[in-house]
């Protein structure tokens, strides 16, 4: 019995951890007391050394001094402000004048403000609580196929957890050793590229189900010119001119060979500036030179264009550490809040005291699994891992396809913050050992972990559409005609062809890597996870998936942080 | 028992004191850690006590919160299984899960913190980094949070077992402010004038 017990201490451990998990006890605990247990018997049993413990306040300092994971509390302030700003409302009342006249026009409004709400700060909930009640009401009235009106708006609202800034790229990016700033990077174009296919296949639904996704009758449009036209050749005219304005600058101000992601933030500023200079110019003057709805389209597409330059603008030009980005985009959110006359004390509040719980739980997940591991660790734990996974047939696409339908299943029950901190440090060094790059696994899992929001029946995103939806037949306000209720059924099954999307395109970042790392292209991004890359010292010490740093490389890190900033080396 | 629920009801008050004072800590720290990027771009001048202090901050906000978090029952748990049983048998879960899981790991860490903290204090331990700041402030934050937690796992299990009692209302059913998706949705609606 005790021969057993030592030899397969490992594969007994992470036995118990799943067991224990399923008892409902909250993981951050369970995990941290299956750690001690475990190391208390590898102590009796001589397997482990009896100052193991020593080592536990040592992994929680570590824990406090991460200067990634203080972005999590930063991002999550910021998105609690901007979700109770008005300004997805707006944003989602005007796209869908916009769009609302050609077929699918809502979807493609969701779904376009879904990325751009994404873009500034990504909470699933908020956008699909906003959309579910200002979007869904004029989807059913218009008679629009109920499965598909859910399913766009779960699956834009979960596009939150993948285009940068998402705290799943900055959880996954602490986890594999890599820097956040890369994570973004190289999540851009896939994150983008799921949208489209969104848009895509709401194309094909307009195309051969054209009943499900009817266009606004003509009484529905607000914004019209007072010759009936609808404005928008002017708002394309409009958009023609600041993209040229772009471009004309870049070509112009930049050489050929200036970082791609400084030019593509600094034109694009330009862009919006000049549309922006033209509208105020136009209402001021009322030159009326623009149509209501081209004045109005800029005016809302302005906050979150600046707080998306205010976060990944200042990133990607090195002017901030993604965790300043993070700061830089909450104070943001705070000036707009109070701008908007938004802000009062009880928001405040509320969004610190939401902010400090999600924060306390997310972190103490993390100290439960640092506790995990060094026991884990302890008994070798990683080795068994490794053994499991590098001897599945296939190799490279073997270990991939085994991880990514181990994510995908367990997401039904897990939810991502278990995910990042359990099962990703135990499979990230597999992966780097397999020569896979780490930036591209991040991204990856970050795609297929979107699927746990999606999943019926426990997905977030489902729930919170649930919970926003009508449960009643209704008499609608507007045409004073009957409008049924949403079923769940309906929204579960409406989520099924996005979720079979999401799956696709994981399959299409491991058929073509390009997707994420062209998006890697050099820069001057000051990052303190990429700068400690650049320390030669560093290589050697940190083992990707544990994130552990010592004081020195700390230190090491400081310095060069500080070199790259312009600050001088202190005793020189 | 009437004890007991008196000492729960003292922890739970002390509990939200330190909750509700240390959420302003993440305002703070919002307004540092901005501040810190638009000084060192503006005027190219840095100081790493001021980086320093960002993560104080966010130490102070996840350590001194978690009992807080603990008391208002929102750290997460996997319940697709057991979150079908009765209300009874969720609270033997809570009060194994106390006994067994969250006081061992709270106090060992707690008992392992102390010296280290000690030991800082002592020597006068500072950050490493040129003109950083004092260490042992953070150092103390460790077992003073880990403490909280302790606490609050007791009265968690004084509730639990009262309630089994018949003494006290189901604990986890008390009244929680409205979390931040009701209130979003709360507005949304209000601003439509909708009902539906």
């Amino acid at each position: 019995m005790i021969a057993f017990v030592t030899s397969n201490m490992a594969p007994l451990m992470f036995t118990a951890l799943i067991v224990v998990l399923l008892l409902g006890y909250p993981v951050a605990f369970s995990l941290a007391a299956v750690g001690i247990a475990f190391g208390l018997l590898g102590i009796q049993l001589g397997l482990l050394q009896q100052s193991l413990f020593q080592a536990l306040p040592e992994r929680i300092w570590g824990v406090m001094s991460n200067d990634t994971l203080l972005a999590v509390p930063f991002f999550t302030f910021m998105g609690l402000i901007l979700e109770r700003s008005g300004m997805a409302e707006d944003l989602l009342d005007t796209i869908g004048q916009l769009f609302g006249p050609m077929r699918g026009g809502l979807a493609f409004a969701v779904i376009f403000v879904g990325a751009l709400l994404a873009a500034t700060t990504g909470v699933v909930a908020a956008s699909v609580i906003s959309m579910g009640l200002i979007s869904l009401p004029i989807m059913l009235r218009y008679g629009y196929d109920r499965r598909f009106a859910t399913g766009v708006i779960a699956a834009s609202g979960t596009l939150a957890q993948i285009i940068p800034p998402s705290l799943v790229l900055i959880i996954m990016a602490d986890q594999l050793g890599r820097s956040v700033g890369d994570m973004y990077a190289g999540a851009f174009i896939p994150g983008l590229a799921l949208a489209g296919l969104y848009a895509v296949y709401a194309v094909g639904v307009t195309m051969l189900r054209p009943q499900w996704a009817p266009a606004l009758p003509l009484e529905a449009r607000t914004f019209r010119e007072p010759n009936g036209g609808s404005g928008t050749p002017s708002l394309i005219v409009l958009f023609v001119i600041a993209v040229a304005a772009a471009v004309g600058f870049a070509k112009y101000r930049y050489p050929p060979d200036a970082p791609i992601d400084e030019v593509l933030v600094v034109a694009t500023s330009v862009g919006v500036a000049v549309a922006f200079s033209a509208a105020v110019l136009n209402h001021l003057l009322k030159l009326g030179m623009l149509s209501r709805i081209a004045e109005r389209v800029t005016f809302v597409l302005i906050p979150p264009l600046a707080l998306i330059f205010l976060v990944l603008g200042t990133i990607f030009l090195g002017v901030a550490t993604p965790t300043e980005g993070g700061a830089m985009g909450a104070t943001g959110a705070l000036a707009m809040a109070i701008g908007r006359r938004r802000l009062s004390f009880g928001l405040l509040r509320q969004a610190m005291d939401a902010t400090a719980k999600l924060t306390a739980f997310v972190v103490f997940i993390l100290v439960g699994a640092r506790v995990f591991s060094l026991t884990f660790y302890g008994v070798d734990g990683h080795l068994w891992v490794e053994h499991l996974l590098t001897n599945l047939p296939g190799g490279q696409l073997g270990f991939l396809i085994a991880v990514n339908l181990l994510i995908f299943f367990l997401a039904f029950f897990l939810d991502f913050f278990e995910l990042a901190f359990i099962v990703v440090p135990l499979i990230g060094p597999v992966a780097d050992k397999l020569g896979i790059d780490l930036i591209w696994f991040g991204v990856l899992l970050g795609v297929n972990m979107q699927t746990s929001f999606m999943h019926p029946p426990f997905g977030f995103a489902l729930f919170y559409l649930r919970s926003v939806a009508p449960t009643k037949d209704y008499t609608d306000k507007a045409t004073g005609r009957p409008i049924a209720k949403v079923t769940t059924g309906q929204i579960y099954w409406g989520a099924v062809p996005f979720v079979l999307i999401q799956v696709l395109m994981v399959a299409l970042i491991i058929a073509f890597p390009g997707i994420v790392t062209g998006g890697l292209a050099k820069k001057a991004t000051i990052d303190t996870n990429k700068i400690q890359i650049e320390v030669p010292a560093e290589e050697s010490t940190t083992t990707p998936g544990t994130g552990e740093k010592t004081d020195s490389e700390q230190e090491d890190a400081q310095k060069a942080f500080d070199r790259a900033s312009g600050k001088p080396e202190p005793g020189k | 028992m009437k004890i007991l629920l008196t000492l729960s009801r003292l922890i739970d008050a002390l509990n939200e004191v330190v909750g509700r004072l240390t959420y302003w800590l993440v305002l703070v720290a919002v307004l540092v850690s901005a501040g810190n990027a638009t000084i060192r771009y503006t005027f190219n001048m840095s100081s790493n006590a001021w980086l320093e202090i960002q993560w104080y901050l966010f130490s102070a906000v996840f350590l001194f919160c978690a009992g807080y978090t603990l008391l208002h029952n929102q750290h997460i748990r996997i319940d697709v299984v057991t979150g079908r049983l009765s209300r009874r048998a969720q609270a033997w879960i809570d009060i194994l899960g106390t006994l067994l899981f969250l006081m061992p790991m709270a106090l060992t860490i707690l008992w392992l913190s102390w010296p280290v903290f000690v030991d800082a204090y002592q020597r006068h331990e500072v950050s490493t980094n040129a003109g950083g700041l004092i260490i042992w402030p953070a150092r103390l934050m460790v077992p003073i949070g880990f403490l909280l937690l302790v606490l609050q796992g007791i009265s968690e299990l004084i509730k639990r077992i009262a309630f089994l009692r018949g003494m006290i209302p189901d604990p986890t059913e008390k009244h929680e402010e409205p979390s931040a998706e009701e209130l979003l949705a709360a507005e949304i609606r209000r601003q439509r004038g909708e009902s539906a």
